[in-house]
């Protein structure tokens, strides 16, 4: 899934998914399967799967989390996807206002070589107006500017619901929210119309009131898998691990079918700086530990499992694939030793 | 450091984000949370009478000390008290917690429970219900500082008496909706963290944006050894803090301090380099040892090179294509003359060189060992 570009292994079968003119939101893989995209450029190739629970499992001391989850949310509305959104908070549709808004092409220019100013007009109006974008060919990922909050006219419509899960005592409001939204989207082996997206953020946060309700939590996971894989609708879940059970973590992490987790890098850290080019830039760290095989029984090697998040001049979310990874960066298990973000203390060897 | 953390506590909260909070976390073996509590609360203190802080008042949550302790300790302080009315407040959850004391009073009879009213405390008698908990702090906070936009600062005593009595969802939730709230600057309290599950210590600091962890000064903490009894001596005024920072760009800044309290007094400084374990490399171990221990120094030291003049009569006979060992060792610059000559070996075998003439020149490629002391 997350296979950098230039590096395509002449073993692996590559398949060029074809986009869908009709729905610019859907690209078409093999066997059947359907992709929409993350939002991140860089994490998609492909994207998720029609019928595929997305995981996220978040570090309890930093937000990358809420990054991913931007992205995912943006990307749905700029292909006026349908969206459910679940949060802890009060008021969740006060999130909405801290989405992202795709970046214009302008963005482009301003790497690379800088033209003379005379010469822009000679490119043509669509690569200065941003407006074009929408009228024009809609791309199926886009990148996304994180401090331009996105348009209105995304935003009202619809096709938008927000819950609020911090007061819900358990968790059968949610689930018969999530099945209402979801009939809109059943799987049927006609003409899909529209995909549906649904992101709840931090399912086990701490002021839920059913947080304790472990057995509960999982059997809502479950159920809402099983409803995700008759329909035309990606699932993303982020949720803290630490505020789990060991035995609750590990079951919450198989019933994904995409896992990835974020950690926090420490500050100012010198070893660091030396073991990592770019440690400056970075600002946390991006693993990929699962990746959703639905309608075939190939399994994926991916090339890189570990990424570095940054942000290109605060706005744009980049994820560059670290070639020496940290330690313990491939058994995904928290990171180095105590003096580091997640606090346990395992150190790994490099291989050689 | 505690001076990084006052100074966040200090700065408050930005515009559209969630107010800063602090997790004050000990345990057995180095139970100095009170004292690091109590500093905080001094300096937090002294930067709102000074108008330095974002925050204009301060509202204490005590559920471990009576409100008198801590007006006394204000004062010893040098906290400026009688016009505490203006700046604090304290919501006292001491003294009678779930009402009992008012349930044995018989009606008629006038106790004063609290004669406290002057310095601004107020009574708290259902610390049961968070709901009614929250809008407490809120409604003496708002008391302090007024509608609007001005701020206040809350500091909870011990979260260990709150989970006695509410569940561990209730007191997050209660966090969250102060965190949350617009008019708190700031938030910080003290947890006990052996004193409950360990879930409980990861949801109090899943909600903070700053943990301060009082650990005991060696890591083998409080061993009740006979021989080691100097050493837990050491820990009982000394002891480390390490405080994790979670900063706005996602990163966490690791920072660490040494602490020793005299007289109920806590004085920071900063860590000896031998006790610097934060420091250890974070460089993945690798399989070739590349450091010499020190029996390995010596015996390479000791080991004897084949070339080496070993700087005594004895030495070391090697074949040398065009002069003798002997030669070489009296001649003061590199000589090389076209002569052959026999080799004076020590009774091994020997090859005899006859060049072809006497004009050749000397073999082409130079004696590589021409600047060996042999």
């Amino acid at each position: 899934m997350a296979t950098s570009k230039a590096r395509m292994s002449s073993f692996s079968r590559t398949f060029t998914a074809a986009s869908s003119s009709s729905t610019p939101g859907l690209k078409f893989g093999p066997n059947g399967t359907i992709f929409i995209s993350s939002g991140i450029p860089d994490l998609d190739s492909g994207g998720f799967p029609l019928g595929s629970l997305v995981m996220v499992m978040e570090d309890a001391e930093a937000p990358h989390h809420m990054l991913l989850l931007r992205n995912f949310m943006s990307q749905g509305l700029v292909h006026k996807q349908p969206l459910l959104y679940a949060s802890p908070s009060k008021d969740p549709k006060g999130f909405l206002g801290t989405l992202p808004s795709p970046a214009c092409l302008y963005k482009l220019q301003e790497e690379g070589l800088r033209i003379a100013w005379q010469y822009k007009k000679y490119f043509g109006e669509n690569h200065l107006n941003s407006d074009s974008n929408r009228d024009g060919k809609q791309e199926y990922c886009n990148d996304f500017d994180l401090r331009k909050p996105l348009e209105r006219h995304f935003l009202s419509g619809q096709h938008i619901d927000c819950i609020s899960i911090q007061d819900t005592p358990d968790l059968s409001t949610l689930r018969d929210r999530c099945a209402t939204f979801l009939t809109q989207f059943p799987r049927n082996d006609g003409n899909i119309s529209s995909a549906g997206r649904i992101a709840i953020q931090s399912f086990c946060a701490p002021q839920c009131e059913y947080s304790n309700m472990e057995w509960d939590m999982i059997s809502f996971l479950r159920s809402l898998r099983s409803m995700i894989r008759a329909s035309n609708a990606v699932a993303f879940v982020t949720f803290p691990p630490s505020l789990l059970s060991p035995s609750f973590s590990r079951r919450w992490q198989h019933m994904a079918d995409t896992l990835l987790s974020v950690r926090a890098i420490p500050d100012d850290d010198k070893e660091l700086a030396k073991l990592l080019t770019g440690y400056h830039d970075m600002i946390g760290l991006l693993n990929v530990h699962k990746i959703a095989r639905i309608n075939t029984q190939v399994a994926v090697i991916l090339d890189a499992t570990t990424f570095s998040i940054q942000l290109q001049k605060r706005r744009f979310l980049v994820l560059e694939c670290l070639n020496q990874a940290p330690i313990d960066a491939t058994s995904g298990n928290s990171y180095g030793t105590s003096a580091s973000c997640s606090g346990s203390s395992k150190s790994g060897t490099l291989d050689f | 450091m505690a001076e990084s953390i006052s100074r966040a506590l200090r700065d408050g909260v930005l515009e559209g984000e969630h107010a800063p909070a602090l997790t004050i976390k000990d345990s057995i073996a180095s139970p100095f949370g009170f004292d690091v509590f109590t500093h905080i609360l001094t300096q937090l203190s002294s930067n709102i009478l000074a108008g330095k802080s974002q925050s204009r008042g301060l509202v204490l949550v005590a559920f471990s000390r009576s409100p008198s302790f801590y007006v006394e300790l204000l004062k010893r302080r040098g906290i400026d008290v009688p016009s505490s009315q203006k700046w604090i407040q304290i919501l006292d959850c001491y003294t009678d917690p779930l009402g009992w004391k008012e349930k044995l009073v018989e009606p008629g009879n006038n106790v004063r429970i609290s004669n406290e009213a002057s310095i601004g405390v107020c009574l708290c008698k259902t610390v049961k219900d968070m709901d009614k908990l929250l809008s407490s702090i809120i409604e003496l906070g708002k008391g302090l500082v007024g509608q609007g936009r001005v701020r206040f600062c809350v500091a909870i005593d011990s979260v260990n008496e709150i989970i006695r009595h509410a569940s561990i969802a209730s007191v997050a939730g209660l966090v969250s909706n102060l965190r949350t709230n617009d008019q708190v600057s700031s938030i910080f309290w003290l947890s006990h963290s052996d004193l409950h599950e360990d879930r409980v210590t990861a949801v109090l600091e899943y909600m903070s944006s700053m943990v301060a962890s009082i650990e005991p000064l060696n890591a083998t903490g409080q061993r009740y050894d006979r021989e080691n009894l100097s050493l837990t001596e050491h820990n009982c005024w000394k002891g480390k803090l390490l405080v994790r920072l979670k900063r706005r760009n996602g990163r966490v800044r690791v920072m660490s301090e040494e602490f020793h309290v005299e007289q109920s007094v806590i004085k920071f400084t900063s860590l000896s380099s031998r006790d610097e374990i934060l420091n250890r490399s974070l460089l993945p171990e690798v399989q070739f040892s590349l450091q010499l221990s020190e029996k390995e120094q010596i015996d390479r030291a000791k080991v004897i090179l084949p070339f080496e003049h070993q700087g005594h009569d004895k030495h070391i006979q090697i074949y040398d294509g065009r002069r003798s060992l002997m030669d070489s060792k009296n001649e003061t610059g590199p000589v090389s003359t076209g002569l052959s000559q026999t080799n004076e070996s020590c009774g091994k075998g020997e090859i005899v060189y006859f060049r072809d003439s006497d004009d050749e020149r000397p073999d082409s490629d130079e004696d590589p060992d021409d600047d060996l002391d042999i």
